[in-house]
């Protein structure tokens, strides 16, 4: 019954393409740790070109990417960072910038569309002149697109003014662009714009862009020298990388282009969801490939009953609470899908809800 | 010839003086062209020379770590159809495999694989010591402790209690013994947590600790309440050379770190193995530091070729590298301790009163096409991989003859 297979629990579920696996098997590769691994080189030297810096770096993960952002920008221990209290780095990366790195975190409130407040953050920076007390405040960071917020953009306005704010600070703006290729197509504007206001990026090549592993991280040339070393300390530092760094070429030439097709699904997904009773979609806030879905007050069913029935039926969603699922969009997943998935959605409901008009009236009569 | 003698016949028909003239003339003219085509064939034979020097160039040994091993055939066509899955949010396939595969020919519970022996070693030493206020003992010449960034102070929080290495990579279990904290100093002590061994050892030359003395160290650290950690980044070489299945070798460890892209040639990886406690700590840390990767299946199933096709091949680097090192004591110039040569791993000393020096000596070889670790002023190191053919040590051997004591051609090569 299960032959259909729709995974919607996020775009890191891509799987390699076949001219991905052809230009693994055809890597050309060397030691990237005891010199350079070509593919590595090709990859990195593309990723700095196509993000406006000086260099780049791979390395494992967008959780190490963004470790080593943290840690070489306050490389001075004593320091704090701040960022939203909703984001990942915050939430969803085990508090390693403090537990390994020893970095205090200083949490803003995020809004609904994954800014901060301008005077918020200004608010938070440490005064110098308190430093007996305080940490002292080295870095900003920001997260393009928003993932907790439902993938929102940050427009290239807002991350100017808050590059402006660091460097009236002397701080650094360090960006969480897991899916800054995803905001890049949304707001239609080129990458190197974008991001043109930070010290520092990182970006994921294992999500919309379906490498099988692996982030990029981009910066000054010094920055990236530091960020090698403290790779090779986290043990991040691989040898015949360019295995998978030849992937994620294939991924950079074959699916950026295919990231406002998951957008275009995703709001056609979105708007078919908001018309099933029982569910709500804030259909204004999906603005790339992400949505979250609200199970509305007063329906019987909760989240992880839903998961259950979908899953039965080959769909997997994320359940981020009782009444609240996730469903991220990428290139794997078809128009016809994300038809089955609504149906089964629609069914699922449908059923419940009948089934719970039902109830009621029959359990009140046994009941009473 | 031909012509200067018609010529010569002519002209002593007519004019005498003219003709004396022009034989002479003749005759230079004969004798540079001879002479330029002397020339020609030296500069023929120069060419040849740089030709074959350059034949010679385009040979490359690659004798600088077995982390230099490129994929085979085989590895490139497992990556290309190996069937993966997002590691994270679930389990891939082929990872899942392979970490089956060597928790079972480990003998421990479970395993885990990671980027790098580097981050193997941290998670093992970060897991054991998760309290603040840890302390490991460890070799003061072992990769953990010179290597590795000294990440598991700065990164891990922990403190390194160094204990001194003898040649054989060993340490003296009394100082071990002696290096363990008394609990009843804990106001000012940290409190020793944990063991670590290196075997092979690297800084000894790939020397093998032997079963009966990784057992003692084992018996010390239970009577004491530590865990005992191998970094195992050679183990299936010292496996190999002491004869000693490796689950047997490790049956004291409480975790091993076990390199895949080294002798075995895999491109990318390491492997934790310990118990499943252990290793369900390992995988959430290994989150943490960053080493969390989605379809990693590729890399392992690399990994998996290698573990079937290499391990039977370690046996004959260890001869190739017993081989080159009795060669190279024998070239006058040149010293190795031929009976600290147990696996893969060579350290060549340059004698006193030699015209070279070990980074000089690196770059003549590297025109050669050899590459090689220089490790100080006077001593290089070479360390052997399936990757290295019998041809290429009569290669590298020879090469090193003409390098140290050679006659040097007019090109300075």
């Amino acid at each position: 019954m299960v032959a259909r297979n729709v995974d919607l629990r996020s775009d890191t579920v891509t799987k390699p393409t076949e001219a991905m696996r052809i230009a693994m098997a055809n890597a050309e590769v060397d030691d990237d740790v005891l010199g350079n691994d070509p593919t590595a080189f090709l990859l990195e030297t593309e990723m700095a070109r196509m993000m406006g810096k000086e260099a780049a770096l791979f390395v494992p993960s967008g959780t190490m990417g963004n470790l080593i952002c943290v840690l070489v920008h306050c490389d001075v221990r004593g320091s704090e960072v701040i960022l939203g209290d909703n984001c990942h780095i915050y939430i969803y990366e085990n508090g390693g910038i403090a537990t390994i790195g020893g970095v205090h975190p200083r949490a803003v409130k995020n809004n609904d569309d994954g800014t901060m407040d301008i005077d918020l953050i200004e608010a938070a920076i440490r005064d110098p002149r308190g430093e007996l007390l305080y940490p002292t405040t080295r870095l900003i960071c920001l997260e393009n697109t928003h993932a907790n917020s439902g993938g929102r953009c940050l427009s290239v306005e807002y991350t100017d003014r808050v590059g402006e704010i660091a460097k009236k600070h002397g701080l650094k703006l360090h960006i969480d662009g897991a899916r800054i290729f995803n905001a890049s197509v949304a707001l239609g504007v080129p990458l190197d714009r974008l991001v043109q206001a930070a010290d520092s990026v990182s970006v994921c090549l294992s999500k919309g862009i379906g490498a099988p592993v692996g982030s990029v991280i981009v910066g000054s040339k010094n920055f990236i020298a530091k960020a090698r070393r403290l790779r090779k300390t986290l043990g991040g530092g691989m040898r015949q990388i360019g295995i998978l760094c030849a992937a994620a070429l294939v991924g950079l030439q074959e699916n950026v282009g295919k990231l406002e097709s998951d957008h275009r699904k995703a709001r056609l997904f979105a708007d078919g969801l908001n018309e099933i009773k029982g569910l709500k979609v804030n259909a204004s806030s999906v603005e790339t490939n992400m949505i979250f879905i609200d199970i509305e007050e007063g329906t019987r069913t909760r989240a992880e009953k839903i998961c259950k029935y979908l899953e039965e039926r080959g769909v997997y969603v994320m359940q981020e609470c009782s009444s609240r699922l996730r469903v991220v969009l990428h290139h794997q997943i078809s128009a016809s899908d994300v038809q089955y998935a609504l149906s089964c959605f629609k069914v699922m409901m449908t059923t419940n809800h009948l089934t719970s008009c039902l109830m009621d009236p029959i359990c009140a009569v046994l009941f009473l | 010839m031909q012509f200067s003698i018609k010529f010569l016949e002519y002209v002593c028909t007519t004019d005498k003086v003219a003709s004396i003239i022009l034989v002479s003339l003749a005759i230079l003219l004969e004798y540079l062209v001879w002479y330029q085509l002397q020339m020609v064939r030296i500069h023929t034979f120069a060419f040849r020379l740089v030709f074959v020097a350059e034949k010679m160039v385009a040979r490359m040994v690659d004798l600088r770590s077995d982390t230099v091993t490129k994929p085979t055939e085989a590895m490139r066509a497992a990556m290309a159809s190996a069937e993966v899955d997002d590691d994270v949010l679930g389990r891939d396939p082929s990872c899942f495999l392979l970490e089956s595969e060597m928790a079972k020919i480990f003998g421990k519970e479970g395993a885990i694989f990671v980027p790098s022996g580097t981050m193997g070693n941290l998670i093992s030493v970060l897991v054991h010591c998760d309290i603040r206020g840890s302390e490991v003992i460890l070799g003061d010449n072992s990769h953990i402790h010179i290597y590795e960034n000294g990440g598991i102070a700065t990164i891990g929080g922990v403190h390194p209690r160094t204990v001194k290495n003898n040649e054989d990579g060993t340490m003296d279990i009394d100082l071990i013994e002696a290096a363990i904290r008394d609990p009843k100093g804990e106001l000012v002590y940290p409190t020793t947590r944990l063991i670590c061994l290196e075997n092979t050892h690297g800084n000894s030359g790939g020397r093998c600790l032997s079963v009966e003395y990784t057992d003692r160290v084992g018996e010390v650290a239970k009577k004491h309440g530590l865990k005992l950690h191998i970094d195992g980044a050679r183990i299936f070489n010292a496996s190999v050379a002491l004869g000693v299945p490796v689950d047997r070798l490790v049956q004291a460890a409480d975790s091993v770190s076990v390199c895949l892209s080294k002798g075995l040639g895999a491109p990318v990886g390491s492997v934790i193995v310990g118990s499943n406690s252990f290793i369900t700590k390992a995988r959430r840390l290994r989150k943490t530091l960053g080493g969390g990767m989605r379809q990693v299946g590729i890399l392992c199933a690399a990994a998996l070729v290698a573990l079937q096709e290499n391990v039977g091949k370690l046996e004959s680097d260890h001869n190739k590298a017993k081989l080159l090192a009795d060669g190279l004591n024998e070239i006058k110039g040149l010293r190795v301790d031929t009976s600290s040569v147990e696996t893969n791993i060579i350290y060549v000393e340059i004698e006193e009163g030699s015209r070279t020096t070990a980074a000089k000596l690196c770059k003549d070889l590297e025109d050669y096409g050899i590459l090689l670790m220089p490790m100080s002023l006077s001593r290089l190191r070479i360390v052997f991989h399936h990757q290295i053919s019998a041809s290429d040590v009569q290669y590298a051997l020879s090469c090193f003859e003409q390098a140290v004591n050679g006659v040097r051609n007019e090109n300075g090569n």
